[in-house]
């Protein structure tokens, strides 16, 4: 076990895991915390805590991440190299680990321009793949990114990455995949795939590559609340893509249908990447949404989630 | 003319000049007046021309315009037609406000110079001179002063008012003329030395007609061409015939046949022939006077020899001829060959002999001490025109045997010039006459970007107007048309030039240039004057301002904004309006600059610029700062632009550049319009001035 | 090249607020080429200053003059009558040029007229890209001559990121994605062996983070002899 966590468990015990996200509050709020944890417990093995995503200030992730601990969930801290030198991102993993988080999940970050503070100065000192190989440093070789050693215990985490197999170039996503679980990853979570025949491609590559017995692959799944958010995420988001079927499918539906049949496409895509070969688990992205998952888990038969 | 010693290094390219220039024995600046016509400067363009010219009058009617011949319009369609425009603006110029530049202020001097002949040689060394500040007197044989301008030209090519006005303006130069005088007759060179004069030009010309040494030249009706013109100038009784056949294929020749052609106005009852050595294709006379002789009814016959004059009781009755196949030797000598058995007969009862002419030497005496050449012309150092007798010296057809009339006054124009070095006591071997370096051809990469231009054509006395008088053929331009035919000139060497210094080799000038001129070369930009057509675009571009135009510079029209509102109506309650309008398709129709201002209100005044290209950011900037209400840009569509589109896609990013500006510091930058008028609306400048002032009226006026 | 645009017209006002003679000074070198400080620019700037500046009741004065590069003591040494009659100097080159001046001329204020952007290239007539962000570790050789540090939005070493779509960048469909250009070219050159590789963190020292940082070449100083003597 390389940090012992829930999700590292299921994974070496080879079920297909399925992890949760939790976006934190614009607020100080705790409330809205647990209720969101409320809808997770018990339906996936992990819950991602995202890090300021699209570079909205947001309640820290490491705090959350300590209040789900406490709420008796496992979390997923998200970090980026968006707003940390590698100092300070040394230094918030030490304190993660003291505190007892065992998943990470590195990530370059969304640009600032997306966020509510645009005018910001970016970091970006470290790139996903050099974050990777400094947390992979300070567990495997219990030195800091500077060459110095860990006196004392060492941050040990089960260190996760990000892959994207619908952005471009197409032909280099594979190789940027292994070179991440090269630079330390252990678990991939993807972008969320609507498109599973181009997935299915794109894991057949990964395969060929054999980067798949280097680290688990969770695909990403996420549910569509409604046909507006099917043609937003098909025109609007960078870097996702979504088949124009599901969009027409979504249409076709009346719109007080339409969430349970986006929660159906879901659950459909996760039957299907379920059986594509390399894939170790699910990542449900319901942001926003989070009282969807248990559906989501039941119906796609994911449930009971397994005690290790 | 410039005459320094040792002879000036002439840059290649940088320093040479147009071609219609060079080509000019006077080096006229045509291209600047022409430029001066382009731009409705009418008054400025005379001025120029006549600069070096006292006989412009004449010129704009007789000249043989050597110019055209070179103008490097020629390689793209037809030249620009220099002659016509010439004789615009001399016939436009108001002589009340003077012949020609105002004498310079030079010290008087007290050496007397005579100058024998009154011609177009002798007219300009006296004229030279007396502005040189000597006193110069002229001596004409004949009772009229001209040469043969007045009795060699006929009165149909050159009317006999138009040398007066020339002459007048030589007198009041301050030359004095002595008409009747024959020198050798009633006053020898000697004498004339005795009487003072410290330097003698001798322009008597070539007034002698060549005779042929063939049968029948004692014939009644057998006439020599000069004498016959002469007669006819000078209103003397011409007997001529019915049928009258001129020998020669000469411009003197072509003179005497169109002249037979109305003496005695007898109309188709008379036929005109002329006989020449020379095949069609060679004859030496002007092509266009060919033509029009030809129009005229002339019958040509070339490649004909005479071969002797036919007669019955002493009076001529044809002219027996023979083919002739060749007229030089392979050697390039007039040597003709005959066909034999090839003799044939035209009947004629009138022989007029124009073969050439000589001038009568006859003056010259052993103990004046001036040479001659075997060719029967006085001996002269080709550079100072200094004969051998000290203080003697020559020019015009005395030396050169027949020519142009602008040639002779060229000769003449020297010989002043070495008179005046003689008489300052300069050593003349060591005085030189540096011909100005010609710009090249322009590439055929550039020609293929020039635009063809369809050549103005002159108005023409109707044909059946002109036989049987001496109304002169050629009408004249109108104003409009002489701004269309100015406009196609191609302004060689008066466009672009670099200030290598300021230049920061940035490339500009390289990427807006339509026409792929400059380069950079040794770290800057280099223009190569050959090639430039003058557009201006690069020079308003340069962000470092290191390019100017040689020719109405950025700055001129910096200066003609700030004249514009030095005349500005004060307190005018109508909002004040400054138009910049391309002087190629602003204008159309029989209208210009000048009548479109005089139709427009006093608060909307008007610049004229050679391509909208030409303005800058800071001129459009200069006329709000000085106040003007409303500016507006006239110009083409694109792919009308004389210069491409590229020219005016340009004003339209400085019009949008300025409008920022002016929003910025308040103004608006609504006070600003761009006007891209189609050609089928050209002439709407004062309908757009109009629309212009409604629009601003609303906005208010320009509070600076 | 330095490349810089002119500073809105009412900054700029309000920087030459206090000051009644002003010398505008151009620059002949960088920003003449990207047409915002050479002589041209200088001109058309005293014009909209003075019409501004009058609109607003103002009785300024606007003095033109422009140097070949305002960076160095000797060129601006020419303009030092201008400068001296001045009441302050509104600088048009780039933030050397205004800091050379203002050491040169301790006792005269100048003013920054431009905003310098960046280090690029005219890409075409009026369009300036950046190039190079000066880091002082050039990684060229490693990415197909196309810089990851200046042209990645996220400045990444092991681009591209997920944000890459149809060869633009996720920040701004204007900008091309550093890395597809990256990739393309090496794939080109068959040298898409330099991508597989995990680069790793970078040494920033060289650049900016650094502190400001300073080229001393001995052999070249004038005093060089000197001190190796004494």
């Amino acid at each position: 076990m390389k940090a012992g966590s829930n999700l590292e468990k299921v994974l070496t015990a080879g079920y297909f895991a399925a992890t949760g996200e939790l976006g934190p509050p614009q607020s100080a709020d705790t409330a809205v915390i647990e209720k969101k944890a409320g809808y997770l417990k018990g339906y996936v093995d992990a819950v991602n805590i995202t890090d300021c995503q699209t570079a909205v200030v947001r309640m820290s992730s490491m705090a959350v991440a300590v209040m789900l601990l406490r709420l008796g969930l496992e979390p997923t801290m998200q970090m980026t190299c968006r707003d940390r030198n590698r100092i300070a991102i040394q230094s918030d993993l030490l304190g993660a680990a003291a505190l007892g988080i065992k998943n990470l999940l590195c990530l370059t970050g969304d640009h600032q321009v997306f966020g509510n503070h645009p005018t910001a100065k970016n970091v970006f000192d470290l790139d996903s793949m050099q974050l990777l190989s400094m947390v992979k440093g300070l567990r495997d070789d219990r030195r800091f990114q500077c060459g110095d050693e860990v006196k004392g215990p060492e941050p040990r985490f089960f260190i996760g990455a990000a892959a994207n197999p619908f952005a471009d170039p197409f032909d280099f996503r594979p190789y940027r995949l292994a070179k991440k679980a090269k630079a330390g990853a252990d678990f991939i979570q993807t972008q969320i795939v609507f498109n599973v025949p181009k997935f299915r491609e794109y894991m057949k590559r990964v395969v060929d590559l054999g980067v798949h017995e280097q680290c688990y692959i969770l695909a990403g799944v996420a549910p569509i609340k409604s046909f507006g958010a099917a043609r937003y995420m098909a025109t609007k988001v960078p870097g996702m893509d979504v088949p124009d079927e599901i969009v027409q499918r979504m249409k076709a539906t009346p719109k007080e249908k339409q969430a349970e049949e986006g929660i159906k496409v879901c659950v459909e895509v996760i039957q299907q990447v379920r059986e594509i070969p390399g894939v170790a688990g699910v990542h449900i992205m319901a942001i926003e949404w989070e009282e969807s998952v248990a559906e989501i888990t039941a119906q796609a038969g994911l449930l009971p989630r397994p005690a290790v | 003319m410039k005459h320094d010693e040792p002879p000036p290094v002439i840059s290649p390219a940088e320093e040479a000049s147009p071609p219609c220039q060079v080509a000019c024995p006077l080096h006229t600046d045509v291209r600047g007046y022409v430029a001066a016509i382009a731009r409705g400067d009418f008054e400025e363009g005379y001025a120029i021309a006549r600069e070096p010219n006292p006989l412009i009058y004449v010129c704009s009617h007789v000249c043989a315009h050597p110019c055209e011949e070179e103008c490097r319009r020629n390689q793209v369609d037809e030249p620009v037609s220099i002659a016509a425009l010439k004789r615009f603006v001399a016939e436009r110029h108001d002589l009340s406000l003077g012949h020609g530049p105002s004498k310079p202020a030079v010290e008087p001097k007290n050496q007397r110079v005579a100058i024998i002949g009154a011609g177009p040689a002798g007219l300009t060394a006296a004229y030279d001179l007396a502005r040189m500040g000597y006193p110069v007197t002229i001596f004409e044989a004949l009772p009229e002063p001209g040469g043969m301008l007045r009795v060699g030209l006929p009165k149909y090519r050159l009317p006999r008012e138009i040398i007066d006005i020339d002459i007048k303006g030589i007198l009041e130069a301050g030359v004095e003329l002595k008409t009747n005088v024959r020198i050798g007759q009633d006053l020898t060179i000697s004498e004339l030395k005795a009487q003072g004069y410290e330097a003698i030009f001798i322009g008597i010309g070539a007034q002698q007609s060549r005779t042929l040494r063939i049968e029948g030249m004692d014939l009644d009706g057998v006439l020599l061409g000069v004498d016959f013109l002469r007669d006819v100038n000078q209103g003397k009784p011409v007997k001529l015939g019915k049928k009258v056949l001129v020998i020669g294929g000469g411009n003197v020749a072509v003179d005497v046949a169109r002249s037979a052609v109305r003496v005695g106005n007898l109309g188709d009852e008379r036929e005109v022939h002329m006989i020449c050595l020379e095949c069609r294709e060679e004859m030496p006379a002007h092509e266009w006077e060919i033509i029009e002789a030809q129009r005229e009814g002339i019958v040509l016959h070339p490649s004909l020899g005479p071969n002797r004059i036919l007669g019955r009781d002493g009076k001529v009755v044809g002219l027996e001829t023979i083919v002739c196949e060749s007229v030089f030797d392979s050697e390039g000598r007039f040597n003709p060959s005959f066909v034999c058995n090839t003799e044939s007969v035209i009947e004629g009862d009138t022989v007029i002999l124009a073969i050439g002419q000589a001038s009568d030497l006859s003056f010259i005496h052993p103990e004046d001490g001036i040479e001659l050449t075997p060719r029967r012309t006085i001996k002269v150092d080709p550079d100072t025109l200094a004969t051998t007798a000290p203080g003697i010296f020559a020019g015009g057809e005395v030396i050169s045997g027949p020519g142009s009339v602008v040639g002779s006054m060229a000769l003449g124009r020297r010989a002043a010039i070495s008179i005046d070095a003689y008489l300052r006591g300069e050593n003349l071997a060591k005085l030189r006459f540096a011909e100005p370096q010609k710009l090249g051809e322009l590439p055929q990469k550039t020609v293929e970007k020039i635009k063809p231009l369809i050549r103005e054509p002159m108005p023409l006395l109707p044909l059946e107007e002109r036989a049987f008088n001496y109304r002169e053929v050629e009408l004249g331009y109108t104003p409009a048309m002489a701004m269309r035919a100015a406009h196609r000139c191609l302004t060689c060497g008066g466009g672009a030039y670099v200030d290598t210094g300021k230049c920061a080799a940035c490339l500009t000038c390289v990427r807006v240039c339509p026409y792929d001129v400059p380069v950079i070369k040794d770290g800057a930009a280099f223009i190569d004057p050959t090639q430039c057509q003058a557009c201006g675009v690069c020079a308003s571009e340069c962000p470092a301002k290191a390019i100017t135009m040689k020719l109405y510079s950025e700055d001129q029209l910096y200066q003609e904004i700030e004249a514009l509102f030095a005349t500005a109506p004060a307190s005018n309650p109508e909002p004040f309006i400054v138009g910049f309008c391309c002087l190629y398709c602003a204008y159309a129709g029989d209208e210009w600059a000048e009548s479109v201002r005089a139709q427009l209100p006093p608060n909307v005044r008007t610049l004229d610029v050679f391509c909208t290209s030409r303005i800058d950011i800071q001129h459009l900037l200069r006329a709000f700062e000085l106040g003007a209400d409303g500016v507006f840009v006239a110009g083409c569509v694109g792919e009308e632009c004389r210069h491409t589109d590229k020219a005016v896609n340009r004003i339209q990013g400085k019009v949008q550049f300025v409008k920022e500006v002016l929003n910025q510091v308040g103004l608006g930058g609504d006070r600003l319009a761009l006007y891209n008028i189609p050609s089928a609306e050209w002439g709407t400048v004062p309908r757009i001035a109009q629309e212009m002032a409604e629009r601003v009226r609303t906005l208010g006026t320009n509070p600076l | 090249m330095i490349i810089a645009e002119q500073k809105p017209l009412d900054e700029i006002k309000s920087m030459i607020a206090d000051y009644q003679k002003v010398l505008i000074l151009g620059c002949g070198t960088c920003v003449t080429i990207c047409f915002a400080g050479g002589e041209k620019e200088v001109g058309a700037l005293a014009s909209a200053l003075r019409m501004a500046t009058r609109l607003d009741g103002q009785n300024k004065e606007f003095i033109e003059a422009t140097v070949q590069r305002q960076c160095e003591y000797e060129f601006n040494e020419e303009v030092a009558d201008l400068i001296e009659e001045a009441d302050v100097v509104l600088s048009l080159a780039c933030g050397i040029g205004v800091q050379t001046m203002n050491e040169q001329f301790p006792n005269k204020l100048t003013l920054p007229g431009l905003n310098t952007a960046f280090l690029g290239q005219p890409v075409e007539q009026g369009v300036w890209d950046e190039r190079c962000q000066a880091c002082g570790d050039c990684v060229l050789y490693l990415t197909g001559g196309i810089c990851p540090i200046a042209r990645c939005s996220k400045s990444l070493l092991n681009g591209p990121c997920g944000g890459s779509q149809n060869g633009k960048c996720e920040v701004n469909p204007e900008i091309d994605c550093a890395w597809q250009l990256i990739y393309d070219r090496l794939q080109a050159l068959d040298r898409l062996d330099l991508m597989m590789e995990v680069k790793p963190a970078k040494d920033w020292s060289t650049s900016r983070d650094g502190g400001p940082r300073k080229i001393v070449r001995e052999d070249l100083r004038l005093t060089f002899v000197e001190e190796k003597q004494s």
